[in-house]
C-alpha cells in the first residue's frame, strides 16, 4: 500500500510544481492626459513651452514618464511648399524618473517649439513604465501653427 | 488499480535515472501504408495505436465537415490545436500553447520553412490538398530536431487508389463573410506501378465583415465603414504536382508545389491609426498598401527500397520562401530618401532550405524494430526593403539518432530513443547609417549611436543539443488504450532572438536580441487515456511540460531613443512551465443522434517573473449534437470560449465568448461517383468577440461575423 502511494505521488508529481506562489505584477499604469488636448493647435516659437499636463497612477509603484513628438507628414501626402523647406520637422523625446510613488500629478512647460519648426501635423506619445516594466502610452494629434489661433492650415 | 501502478513506475524510473532518453513514434504508420495499397479507416485507429505520443488524426471527412478554406483554421476543431490568425485569410497553427518556431509543419515528410517566428506570417499550404492530417501533440525533436519542441502537424497524402484508372475532382468553394470565391481541380492517373495527381486552387476574397462599426484603438474612436474592414482583401493560388512509382521492393515518389499568396493590411494596424485612412476607397475586393505577398515553392523526393528485413529511405527537399511586405515608403529619418526601384517595398526576405534525411528501419526479430536516421538542413536569408526587420543569416543543422521499438506483447509496446544535433548560426551584421545620421542630428553622443546603430550583431554560435523520448503503449484491455511518453526536446534561438535591435514593424516595439542566448530546451510528460465503447468514447490527455530556458520578449523598463518606441524588449531565457488536458467525449444516442463534447485547458507560468507567458490560449469547450442518416448529416455547435485574464506584462486580457456554429453534409449520388455539398454556419448569432492569438487583437479588431460558406465537391473517374 505504501509503494502504491509513493508511486502515485510520482505520477502525479509534475502537477504539484504548478502550486502558485504570489503573482508578479502585470497591471499597466494608468495615463490621463490633460494637456495637450487632442486636436490642439500650439504655436510655433512660443518661449513659454508647451502646457504639458498629465496624471500617472499604478497599483504597484511608478518608474518613468516619455514624451515623443514627431511629424505626421505623410498622412495626407502633404506637398512641402516654399516656405516649409526652410524649416526642419519638429522632433521631441525626453523621459523623467518619477519611481517612488503610485499616482502624481506632472506639470511642466520645458518642451519649447523652435521657430524654425514645421508647421503642420504631429503625434505626441506619452508612454508610462511602473517598475515591474508594464506600460501604457497614449497617442495625441496635435497641430504645431505659426499662429496658435489659426483654424487650419494648409 | 494495477493500471495506476504502471505509470506511477515508468515515471518514477524516469525521474529516477534522470538520463536523456525520450521517445517518439517510430515512423512505422507511413510504410505501413505505402506497404497496404486500399485505404481504410483502420489507418487511422493504426496510427493512434503506434505512437506512445498523443495523436489525432484529421481524415477525409473531418477535413470536409470543417473546411474554412484555410488549413489551420480547419484543423482547429482538435483539441489543443488553436490558430493564430491573421484577418480572416491567413493563420498559423499553435499546438497547446506553443507556436512560432516551437512546432514544425510536414508535407510530404519534409519540414515547412517559411517565416514561422513572424507573427503577422500565415502558412503556405494549399487547404485544398491536405487530404489527411496527422497531429502529434507533445516533443516532437527526436524525430524532426530543432523547432519540434511542441509536437508536429504532417500533411499527407492519400494513398494510390487500387485500380487502374483516370480521375479527378472540382471543388467550388464560398464563403460570405469575406466574399470568398475559390475553385480547385484535381486530375489524377494511376497506371501499373505510376501513379501522378495535379493540383490547381485558387483562392480571391475581400475585405471580411466584422460585427462592430467602430473599433477603439488608444483612446481613438475608428469606424469601420459598411462593418468591412478595409484592405483585407486577399488573393491564394496554389500549384501542385505529385508522382509517385513503385516496384517490388522499390518505391520513389516526387512532389512540386507552389503557393502565392496576397494579402491586404487592415491600414489601422499598422502605424498610428489615423481615421483619414479608413475612408472607403470604393471596393471591398482590391488589395491597396499596405499589403504583402509571399511564394512558397517546394520540391521534394523519396527514394526508398525494402528488402526482407530491412527498409532504407532517403528525403530530399528544396524549399524557396520569398516574402514582400509593401508599405508607402515612409521614414522616421529626415535623410532617407524613396529608392528609385521598387520605392513601396519596404521588406523582403528570401529563404532558401535543403534538407536532407536517411533513415534505415531493421527488423531484428518479430518483437524489436530498430531505427537509425540522420538529418540535415541548410538555410540562407536574403533580405530587401527600404526597412530592416530580420537580418541575413545562414543555418546549419545536422543530426542522429536511434529508436528502438519492443513489442513486449501484442498488447504493450515500448518505444525510446536519442538524438544529437549539432547546430551554426552565422549572422551578418547590419548598421543603420540613416540611424545615425539621425541619432547625431537630435544630439545623441557617442555611446547612444553606438548602441543603436547595429540593426543586427553579427552572430556566429553552434549549438550542440540532445533529445531523446521514452514511452509506450498499452492496450489494456479491449477499449482501453494508455499512453506514456517522456521526452525532452529543444529548440535553436532565431535569428531575430539573438540578433535584433531595433523597433518591430508589426508590434511597435523595440525588440532586442541576446547573442548569448542558449538553446531553449524543456522535458515533458504526456499522458493519454482513450476509452471505446459500441456507444461511447472518451479520452483524456493531461501533460505537463518545464522548459529550463524558455525564450520570451522581457520588458527591461529602459526608454528606447528610437522614434514611435517605447520601453526596450529583450530576448530572455526564462524558467517555464506549462501544464494542462484535453478531454474529449462521444455518445452515441437514438434515432440517428450523437452528442460530443470537447474541452481544453492549458496554464503556463515564466517562473523567474512568477507571471503567465504571452499568447497564453483560453480554455475552451465545444458542445457537438449531430444527426445523421444515410447520406446526410447535421450539427449544431456550441463553443465557449473562456476569458483570457492571465495574460503576460503588456498584454491585454480578453473577454469570453458563446459562439453558436452549424453545419450540414450531403451526399448525392451521381452514377457510381458521390457529389458531396458542405454547408457551414460560423458565428451564427454574429458575435462579436476577439481572439486572443490574434495578430489584430492589439488594435483591438474582433473576429470575423457571421459567416455561410459552401463547400461543393464533384468527383470523377474513368476506367
Amino acid at each position: 500500500m505504501k509503494t502504491r502511494i509513493i508511486l502515485i505521488t510520482a505520477f502525479l508529481f509534475p502537477f504539484f510544481i504548478i502550486s502558485c506562489d504570489k503573482d508578479g505584477d502585470t497591471t499597466p499604469p494608468n495615463i490621463n492626459l490633460i494637456s495637450p488636448a487632442e486636436g490642439e493647435f500650439l504655436e510655433i516659437g512660443n518661449e513659454d513651452g508647451i502646457h504639458f499636463e498629465a496624471e500617472f497612477s499604478d497599483d504597484e509603484m511608478l518608474a518613468s514618464y516619455k514624451i515623443e513628438i514627431h511629424n505626421n507628414f505623410n498622412d495626407h501626402g502633404h506637398e512641402h511648399s516654399k516656405a516649409e523647406e526652410s524649416t526642419t520637422p519638429f522632433f521631441y523625446q525626453n523621459s523623467w524618473d518619477i519611481s517612488g510613488s503610485r499616482n502624481t500629478t506632472i506639470h511642466h512647460r520645458e518642451i519649447i517649439i523652435p521657430e524654425n519648426a514645421t508647421p503642420g501635423n504631429y503625434h505626441l506619445l506619452l508612454y508610462c513604465t511602473d517598475a515591474a516594466g508594464n506600460e501604457s502610452y497614449v497617442a495625441r494629434n496635435i497641430i504645431l501653427s505659426q499662429n496658435e489661433d489659426e483654424e487650419h492650415i494648409h | 488499480m494495477q493500471i495506476r501502478i504502471i505509470p506511477g513506475m515508468v515515471v518514477m524510473f524516469v525521474l529516477c535515472s534522470g538520463s536523456g532518453l525520450y521517445a517518439q513514434e517510430p515512423d512505422s504508420i507511413k510504410l505501413e501504408e505505402l506497404d497496404a495499397i486500399a485505404v481504410t479507416a483502420s489507418f487511422t485507429h493504426k496510427e493512434i495505436l503506434s505512437s506512445p505520443l498523443v495523436v489525432d488524426v484529421a481524415d477525409k471527412a473531418f477535413i470536409r465537415e470543417y473546411f474554412t478554406g484555410n488549413l489551420v483554421q480547419t484543423l482547429e476543431h482538435i483539441p489543443g490545436l488553436r490558430s493564430m490568425d491573421i484577418g480572416s485569410g491567413f493563420s498559423k497553427p499553435v499546438i497547446r500553447g506553443m507556436g512560432f518556431n516551437r512546432i514544425a509543419v510536414l508535407e510530404n515528410g519534409i519540414k515547412q520553412e517559411g517565416q514561422q517566428w513572424g507573427a503577422d506570417h500565415g502558412l503556405e499550404i494549399d487547404a485544398f490538398n491536405a487530404e489527411r492530417v496527422v497531429i502529434r501533440k507533445g516533443p516532437s525533436s527526436l524525430m524532426y530536431g530543432s523547432d519540434a519542441m511542441g509536437g508536429t502537424i504532417e500533411i499527407m497524402q492519400l494513398p494510390a487508389p487500387v485500380d487502374d484508372g483516370f480521375f479527378g475532382e472540382v471543388v467550388l468553394f464560398g464563403k460570405s463573410v469575406n466574399g470568398t470565391v475559390a475553385g480547385s481541380l484535381m486530375l489524377g492517373l494511376k497506371k501499373k506501378q505510376w501513379y501522378t495527381k495535379v493540383r490547381y486552387s485558387e483562392q480571391r476574397f475581400g475585405d471580411y465583415r466584422i460585427p462592430t462599426d467602430t473599433v477603439v484603438y488608444l483612446t481613438q474612436k475608428l469606424p469601420i465603414h459598411n462593418k468591412k474592414l478595409k484592405n483585407t482583401a486577399g488573393f491564394e493560388r496554389d500549384a501542385s504536382l505529385y508522382a509517385e512509382y513503385r516496384n517490388n521492393g522499390y518505391y520513389m515518389s516526387y512532389f512540386v508545389s507552389n503557393a502565392y499568396q496576397k494579402t491586404g493590411f487592415f491600414p489601422g494596424a499598422h502605424g498610428i491609426p489615423d481615421a483619414s485612412r479608413l475612408e472607403p476607397d470604393g471596393s471591398s475586393r482590391n488589395i491597396e498598401l499596405p499589403y504583402s505577398t509571399v511564394n512558397h515553392f517546394k520540391a521534394t523526393t523519396r527514394q526508398q527500397y525494402s528488402w526482407e528485413t530491412i527498409t532504407a529511405s532517403l528525403d530530399l527537399g528544396f524549399q524557396n520562401n520569398r516574402r514582400n511586405e509593401m508599405s508607402e515608403f515612409h521614414t522616421h529619418y529626415g535623410k532617407q530618401t524613396r529608392p528609385e526601384k521598387d520605392p513601396d517595398k519596404e521588406l523582403f526576405f528570401s529563404l532558401n532550405t535543403f534538407s536532407a534525411s536517411a533513415k534505415v528501419r531493421y527488423f531484428g526479430s518479430e518483437t524489436l524494430e530498430y531505427t537509425a536516421g540522420s538529418d540535415f538542413q541548410y538555410q540562407h536569408n536574403d533580405i530587401g526593403g527600404y526597412s530592416f526587420l530580420l537580418p541575413e543569416f545562414e543555418r546549419t543543422t545536422a543530426g542522429v539518432f536511434w529508436i528502438t521499438t519492443w513489442r513486449v506483447t501484442d498488447r504493450f509496446t515500448a518505444t525510446g530513443g536519442i538524438r544529437y544535433d549539432h547546430g551554426r548560426q552565422e549572422i551578418s551584421p547590419f548598421r543603420d547609417a540613416y540611424l545615425v545620421d539621425y541619432l547625431k542630428q537630435n544630439g545623441y553622443g557617442e555611446e547612444a549611436i553606438s548602441a543603436y546603430e547595429w540593426r543586427s550583431y553579427e552572430v556566429r554560435r553552434n549549438f550542440g543539443d540532445i533529445s531523446g523520448a521514452l514511452g509506450f503503449v498499452w492496450n489494456i484491455e479491449r477499449g482501453h488504450l494508455l499512453k506514456i511518453n517522456i521526452g525532452r526536446s529543444f529548440r535553436l534561438p532565431g535569428a531575430n532572438e539573438l540578433a535584433a535591435n531595433g523597433v518591430h514593424h508589426g508590434t511597435f516595439r523595440h525588440e532586442q536580441g541576446d547573442p548569448s542566448l542558449k538553446s531553449e530546451r524543456g522535458w515533458q510528460l504526456d499522458v493519454g487515456y482513450s476509452y471505446e465503447r459500441e456507444w461511447l468514447s472518451a479520452s483524456l490527455s493531461p501533460f505537463v511540460s518545464r522548459y529550463n530556458n524558455y525564450i520570451y520578449l522581457k520588458p527591461t523598463g529602459e526608454w528606447s531613443v528610437l522614434p514611435h518606441a517605447g520601453q526596450i524588449y529583450r530576448y530572455t531565457g526564462a524558467e517555464a512551465i506549462f501544464a494542462g488536458a484535453e478531454f474529449v467525449l462521444g455518445v452515441e444516442l437514438p434515432y440517428g443522434f450523437s452528442y460530443s463534447f470537447s474541452g481544453e485547458y492549458i496554464y503556463n507560468r515564466n517562473l523567474d517573473e512568477k507571471i503567465p507567458l504571452a499568447f497564453s490560449s483560453p480554455a475552451l469547450m465545444r458542445n457537438t449534437l449531430s444527426w445523421s442518416a444515410k447520406d446526410i448529416k447535421v450539427h449544431l455547435e456550441l463553443e465557449s470560449i473562456a476569458r483570457q485574464t492571465r495574460v503576460a506584462r503588456n498584454e491585454s486580457p480578453t473577454a469570453g465568448a458563446n459562439l453558436v456554429h452549424a453545419g450540414a453534409s450531403l451526399n448525392i449520388p451521381v452514377k457510381q461517383n458521390q457529389v458531396e455539398l458542405t454547408f457551414l454556419c460560423r458565428n451564427l448569432l454574429d458575435k462579436k468577440y476577439y481572439n486572443h492569438l490574434s495578430f489584430y487583437r492589439h488594435v483591438e479588431i474582433p473576429e470575423p461575423g457571421r459567416n455561410f460558406q459552401l463547400l461543393i465537391k464533384v468527383p470523377f473517374k474513368t476506367k
